[in-house]
């Protein structure tokens, strides 16, 4: 058992697609989402034998790569590998009548973002980081354009740009720590990093803070973001939401549990989430794509696990946790929705909610609205909960209040979304979804409620990893000692 | 005093400052570029300016000119007094893959200009702004 | 005028934002200079003595950071194919006839571009050079063919068939080394110390640098000729 095949199987099928061309028409499809459905089973094995080791890649660390699978990095693989399983058999239904252009294209992509996200997450030596960053970036930046109509291009043109420049400043930052640490690797940076002059420690942090702040999406640098949502196909927003941006997220703050531990940088990166939340549920009223609309939500959502995973201790980080999984879920859920919704009414306009005639799909999005906003009885609100109580014990008032206030204001959108879904007006035609569509949002929103109303079946798990995420004591021994 | 200058310009300061002040003054025309230019292709070749400004700054800065490169060969056979290899690495990773974007970004650019016939950024703007 | 004093503000804008950050950037660089430390690369240097490999910075980028290596090669396989979906190279009309000196000095540069491109990639971890660089030297080669012949084009599926083989050889090559050694690509073939500086040493480093050449040689001259198109309403 080794965390290198979550990524190794990915990267060689997307190697070997030409190969399983041969296979007709349907052997990609089949052997990607054969392959996928493996790796879920792999990650939930993983998990419940507790399994946790130290995956080492040519040489021992700390002079070499290797791979960190404690139970932080288990449960985000977890997750990625459930949501990406299940993003596959949605478009398996998807593909028999709307299959996308140069399918083989499509799946190779698909297998690059999750090898590439599951190595962000695993993965603890810096350069290793950026060359994974940058395969997440590149899948993403095609992913974005695949359409080729004007829109994608230009999201795939802004989506580029804005990660180029990201990468040009976190390779600068990463240079620096070696010329001046005299190593890439994440336990060694974590010892010596107090160390630094005052002036270099700035330095490095706001080189790294610009370079990964431009694909955390918070504030002053995602005004790229809902640009980018609007043009790609909402199939493609469900995987950026749900799993690229998660990945970031673990990997931003992973880096800074470990090299820079309750340092004085905390309340400013809090700040940094309540204003990103509040501006763009702000911004998000006056809105009328849907696409777009979601988009700031998730903008909003990501502010809230920026600012509650800035507190750094062990109960803030299981809070984040438990929104990360219900935000993946329920964003998965609604851009899903999206794409059925866009498929039949070939418009994304607010309005066609009052055309929509599908019971079905109407309940899925009132559900994950619902636990988005932190109703009680879904994931969500066990979530936020969590949050808000960490806020009131680490004295942080203001961004309670702040986090109060940017939720209602969500409330005011997402009742004027359910309006229209229920406004008695003229229907069309019943939408209807294939089995393993339907079979897809059923289990998402299982999953949604199980959280909602059993959530101390997982909070024993969630707890161990949050401890595992801020414990940089055991991390920093486990690379140091070379075990396996 | 061709030696003179030779020996002022040989000594370790003066050669840090050199690697230090040459390499940000083109990460800053990069940069300037980055931000004035409006033709997509020239924004593209800013950060790419800015990006080997990076790269030279790194290999300057490791650089030890007491040491020879790192490789055995012209009479070397041991694996002592040579330069860091890392850097190497790094830099080579790092140009073959803001290579490879750039590539990426042309096409996404002449395709863009295929389809629209734009290629100022001002130009660009598809969906409605908020 | 409106016009004129608009390009003229955001360039004295733009100059003064990048000076300032360039000048503090360049201020804290000039304060604390590179430290004299002990750092990684210097003990890699040592290990790489044993590894049987001549060349530091190929023992370097294809074994101790051979992971890094995977990455980039995954970079350059998705640039590719993005670029392949972007620019089909399917309308590709003739243009004028290539210069008559360019014809025949094609001829003869060819064949000696590939073989030396060949040589750097195989010579790898002997001298200067290797993968990536022997691959651009071939993918330099194929844009001369394709400059000087109108009707060339690198046949799709021989480029196709090249670089998914290269590619599955790489992880596989990982892979084993999983299961012989139990660290994914770690070094399994026999690498003695004696064998430095011969053609056959260094166990598996050799064999992937051929491999990842092969693959970057194949998939720049892909990228080449996609970019290359020319299409009817040019």
């Amino acid at each position: 058992m080794s965390s290198i095949y979550f990524v190794a199987l990915p990267l060689l099928f997307g190697f070997a697609t030409p190969l399983l061309q041969k296979f007709g028409k349907n052997g990609v499809a089949y052997a990607s989402t054969g392959m996928q459905v493996g790796l879920f089973l792999l990650a939930l094995y993983l998990m419940a034998t507790s399994f946790w080791a130290v995956e080492i890649i040519s040489i021992n660390p700390p002079l070499g790569i290797s791979f960190v699978l404690n139970r932080a990095s288990l449960l985000f693989v977890f997750l990625f590998t459930l949501l990406m399983m299940l993003f596959s058999f949605y478009y398996l239904g998807l593909r028999k009548t709307d299959p996308f252009p140069s399918e083989n294209k499509f799946f190779i992509l698909i297998n690059m973002v999750l090898a590439s996200s599951i190595g962000l997450v695993l993965s603890s030596d810096l350069f290793n980081i950026y060359v994974f960053f940058e395969i997440a970036g590149i899948s993403a930046y095609i992913l974005s354009a695949y359409h080729k109509t004007p829109k994608a291009l230009e999201a795939g043109l802004k989506y580029l740009l804005t990660g180029m420049l990201a990468s040009v400043f976190l390779v600068f930052g990463i240079m620096l720590v070696y010329i001046h640490l005299g190593t890439l690797n994440l336990a060694v940076v974590s010892q010596t990093f107090h160390t630094l002059p005052f002036n270099m420690k700035m330095l490095i942090s706001l080189l790294l803070f610009i370079g990964f702040g431009f694909k955390v999406e918070i504030f002053p640098l995602n005004f790229w973001v809902t640009d980018v949502y609007e043009g790609s196909s909402s199939l493609i927003n469900s995987l950026f939401s749900a799993i690229v941006v998660k990945a970031y997220l673990f990997v931003f703050f992973h880096i800074i549990y470990l090299a820079m531990p309750a340092s004085d940088f905390a309340p400013f990166l809090l700040m940094t989430g309540a204003v990103s939340m509040l501006a763009a549920e702000i911004i998000a009223l006056k809105q009328t794509n849907l696409k777009r609309v979601f988009a700031y939500s998730s903008l909003g959502q990501v502010g809230l696990i920026f600012a509650v995973l800035s507190l750094e201790n062990s109960a803030a980080v299981a809070a984040g946790f438990f929104i990360v999984i219900a935000h993946s879920v329920a964003k998965m859920m609604i851009f899903l929705s999206i794409t059925s919704i866009e498929r039949e009414h070939k418009s994304v306009d607010i309005a066609t909610l009052k055309e929509l005639n599908s019971p079905f799909l109407t309940v899925m999005i009132v559900l994950s609205m619902l636990s988005l906003l932190g109703i009680p009885l879904l994931a969500g609100f066990v979530g936020k909960f969590l949050a808000l109580k960490s806020f009131a014990m680490s004295g942080e008032f203001v961004v309670l209040g702040v986090i109060i206030v940017a939720s209602l204001i969500e409330s005011i959108y997402y009742f004027k979304i359910t309006g229209n879904l229920f406004e008695k007006g003229e229907r069309r035609r019943r939408l209807s979804l294939s089995k393993s569509q339907k079979s897809v949002f059923v289990t998402l929103a299982v999953l949604l409620v199980v959280l909602g109303t059993l959530p101390w079946l997982f909070s024993g798990y969630i707890q161990d990893a949050s401890l595992s995420m801020v414990d940089t004591e055991s991390y920093v021994n486990l690379l140091m000692g070379g075990l396996k | 005093m061709i030696e003179a200058l030779f020996n002022y310009f040989n000594q370790e300061y003066v050669i840090r400052a050199l690697v230090d002040v040459g390499s940000m003054t083109l990460f800053f025309v990069g940069f300037f570029g980055l931000l004035t230019q409006r033709h997509l292709l020239k924004i593209f070749m800013s950060i790419s300016v800015m990006e080997i400004a990076i790269f030279l700054f790194f290999i300057g800065s490791i650089f030890n000119k007491t040491y020879t490169a790192p490789i055995l060969g012209d009479g070397h056979t041991a694996f002592v007094t040579m330069n860091d290899p890392i850097p190497h690495a790094m830099i080579l990773t790092a140009i073959v893959i803001g290579m490879a974007v750039f590539a990426l970004g042309v096409s996404f650019a002449i395709e863009y200009y295929k389809l629209t016939g734009k290629t100022d950024i001002n130009d660009i703007n598809e969906m409605r702004e908020k | 005028m409106n016009f004129k004093r608009d390009i003229a503000t955001r360039t004295y804008s733009g100059f003064a934002i990048a000076a300032l950050l360039i000048l503090t950037i360049l201020n804290i660089l000039l304060q604390i200079g590179p430290p004299d430390i002990q750092r990684a690369g210097d003990q890699l240097l040592a290990m790489s003595a044993d590894d049987g490999v001549a060349n530091a910075v190929t023992s370097v980028v294809v074994y101790f950071r051979g992971f890094d290596t995977l990455g980039e090669i995954a970079v350059l396989f998705i640039a590719a194919l993005g670029i392949g979906l972007m620019l089909s190279a399917h309308n590709r009309t003739t243009h004028e006839e290539s210069n008559y000196i360019l014809k025949k000095a094609s001829r003869m540069l060819f064949p000696m571009i590939m073989l030396f491109g060949v040589y750097v990639m195989i010579y790898g971890h002997l001298s200067p050079g290797g993968g990536f660089q022997g691959g651009v030297i071939v993918a330099s080669g194929v844009l001369l063919l394709l400059i000087s012949r109108e009707e060339f084009e690198v046949p799709h599926s021989v480029i196709s068939a090249l670089e998914t083989f290269a590619g599955i050889s790489y992880v596989l090559i990982g892979l084993i080394g999983l299961l012989v050694v139990d660290k994914f690509l770690g070094n399994f073939l026999p690498n003695n110390i004696s064998q430095m500086g011969m053609l056959f040493s260094g166990g598996v480093i050799p064999l992937i640098y051929i491999v990842v050449g092969i693959k970057v040689g194949s998939e720049m001259s892909m990228i080449v000729q996609n970019l290359i198109q020319r299409s009817d309403d040019d």
